[in-house]
């Protein structure tokens, strides 16, 4: 327990179960009033259910913490705007977003459906411009605020068989290096966290496929110690962004895995070859080799 | 004998600007070429066909092989139609690059649910119908190139763009997943981050917005950034021809910024500093003390709050 979010008023999206859950109990013990957001809907999307976000509530309250739950679905404009109005309208103000909501539909590219592709898009990337799009205009008036998007290992180092959760994913982490630089002048922080964590949407890759990944070469196979992972760990971290001392940390972006934090870099040239005048294919195919491609690794070479 | 002798070629937004670059690239090296384009205005209204029926005239009279097509990309039905154009008119398909593209900037706090809708469906939906229709028939042939449009404004963050960029970033999160996917079935999947000058980029607020903000130190320029009226966009399709002929058979998931002469590999996402408990996770308390010396040092706030 502390107080550094005292007086805050925090909307916590997907905070009925795993990370979102652990967000939303932290905050609450740091002070902060909290909505707790959750369809309780199944990983793919399906069976809403009021229950997750109502325990996660009774147990702030147990702990004698302020929340209130709202099942609204951050992926439809209206619905998320009352979801940020529930906020407003409870306690007062909004001063943090934690953007967690989120579901899963992997296939191979080749295999994806239409309806795969817009579900996960709906929920991850809309689901994440339609609530910042909403809490910004009251932050904006406060001249303050916090917010936390979550972007996904899978969309910066491309997991196959993601490609919709992928692109979800890397469009929230381009929404937040945009929006940082569009809100950060009214005292508004915006970064994203990539979590790594044992959830039941990480499980939905089977070991099987791990192996079979491993085998390739394509990602590494378990190494010989096994770092903690667990869904709550995610929290400090973020908490940690939404407190007065994380004031000047904006469009960043963090790796949390148990007790693992890392800063991630921005994109930049790594090689640059320039010449005056337009390049010819030919000539890039002859300098290639000897230059961007020396040491370029293809992620999924060819079988014969 | 050109790089793409007897390649079959589909090139989105290809009317004008870069597509249209690429188009007739493609199309020199060798090709035939599908060339797309729904003849829209910046915002993505007042259909036309006359700019892709232009740039298939262009071909022609040059010796090459190209067909118009006027179908929507941000339709899945439409995308369909406009990759079974390529199979119907040449008999396969080899190459797909996906130009097509619309803006519609606004303050994230100003933008509203159709603008950043319709920038989402052009861009990354459209990008996705038509990677997503060409690759099984890729699979089957066992060799494919798919290029992806991205953009420096999702990967750096340009004001104003949330759409835009978010819809950008996600191409760049599409294209490593394909990558992957389709690697192993002879297919490569890489994207042109391009800058240039075009319609979509020299127009009177961006080149006032860029001006305000490299005054402010907020945003890093590139240098040649600063010339961008000499940027052609003719000058982004020789990388373009080059990542689709047989020579970049091993060039997979990589993104390059090309801009004029000047065409950059770009870095992979890498942890740049870590901190590290082994038996929990952090506390608050520890991270108080610990942020600020190791993760956050030397952070700078791209858009610092300004005293009212």
């Amino acid at each position: 327990m502390g107080d550094r979010l005292k007086e805050k008023v925090a909307v916590v999206t997907g905070a009925g179960r795993g990370i979102g859950r652990g967000v939303a109990l932290l905050l609450a013990s740091e002070g902060a009033a909290v909505v707790v957001n959750d369809l309780g809907a199944s990983v793919s999307g399906e069976d809403a259910s009021a229950t997750p976000a109502e325990e996660v509530v009774a147990e702030i309250r147990a702990a004698g913490g302020s929340a209130v739950a709202n099942a609204d679905s951050v992926a439809d404009f209206a619905a998320a705007e009352n979801i940020v109005g529930t906020a407003v309208r409870e306690f007062g103000r909004i001063d943090i977003l934690i953007n967690v909501a989120g579901i899963l539909r992997d296939r191979m590219v080749f295999n994806l459906s239409e309806d795969d592709w817009d579900a996960v898009i709906a929920v991850h990337l809309k689901g994440t411009f339609n609530t910042v799009r909403h809490a910004s205009r009251h932050m904006r008036e406060q001249k303050g605020g916090r917010i936390v998007n979550f972007s996904s290992t899978s969309g910066l180092y491309g997991n196959s068989g993601q490609a919709n959760y992928g692109a979800a994913k890397d469009g929230v982490a381009g929404l937040t290096r945009v929006v940082s630089r569009d809100l950060g002048k009214y005292g508004i922080t915006v970064n994203a966290i990539a979590p790594v964590a044992r959830t039941r949407m990480t499980q939905t890759v089977s070991d099987a496929a791990r192996q079979a990944r491993a085998s390739r070469g394509i990602t590494a196979g378990a190494p010989a110690t096994e770092l903690r992972m667990e869904a709550e760990d995610v929290a400090p971290m973020v908490a940690y962004l939404c407190t007065a001392a994380a004031k000047d940390i904006n469009g960043q972006f963090f790796v949390v895995r148990g007790g693992v934090i890392s800063l991630l870099n921005y994109p930049a040239p790594a090689r640059t070859i320039t010449k005056q005048g337009r390049w010819t294919p030919e000539e890039i195919a002859a300098l290639f080799p000897s230059t961007f491609g020396m040491d370029l690794v293809n992620p999924a070479p060819a079988r014969d | 004998m050109g790089m793409l002798e007897g390649k079959v070629a589909v090139v989105t937004g290809a009317g004008r600007g870069i597509g249209r670059g690429v188009a007739l690239a493609l199309a020199g090296a060798g090709a035939a070429v599908v060339v797309n384009d729904l003849g829209v205005d910046l915002h993505g209204q007042d259909p036309s066909a006359s700019p892709a029926g232009q740039v298939v005239e262009e071909i022609r009279a040059a010796g090459g092989r190209a067909v118009a097509n006027g179908d929507s990309v941000s339709e899945w039905a439409t995308a369909e139609n406009l990759i079974q154009t390529a199979i119907r008119e040449f008999g396969r398909i080899d190459i797909v690059v996906t130009c097509a593209g619309i803006l519609r900037d606004r303050m994230i706090f100003n933008m509203s649910e159709d603008d950043f809708g319709s920038v989402l469906a052009v861009h990354l939906k459209g990008t996705f119908n038509c990677l997503r229709h060409a690759a099984p028939i890729m699979r089957e042939q066992r060799c494919g190139r798919i290029i992806t449009f991205a953009s420096g404004s999702g990967l750096f963050g340009n004001p104003g763009q949330a759409n835009y960029g978010a819809a950008k970033s996600g191409i760049g999160g599409l294209t490593k997943v394909a990558a992957r996917d389709l690697g192993k079935y002879g297919i490569t999947v890489n994207s042109i981050c391009p800058v240039a000058a075009t319609r979509m980029t020299l127009t009177e607020e961006t080149l006032k917005a860029r001006e305000i903000r490299k005054q402010q130190g907020i945003i890093r320029e590139e240098k040649a950034l600063a010339q961008l009226e000499d940027l052609k966009p003719e000058d982004v399709a020789p990388m373009v021809v080059f990542l689709a002929s047989d020579d970049a058979a091993n060039v997979n998931g990589q993104f390059f910024l090309c801009a004029g002469g000047s065409i950059s590999l770009l870095s992979q996402p890498r942890a740049i500093k870590t901190i590290f408990k082994s038996d929990a996770a952090w506390t608050l308390d520890e991270l108080d003390e610990t942020v600020p010396l190791t993760l956050a040092e030397g952070l700078v706030n791209p858009a610092p709050a300004r005293q009212s």
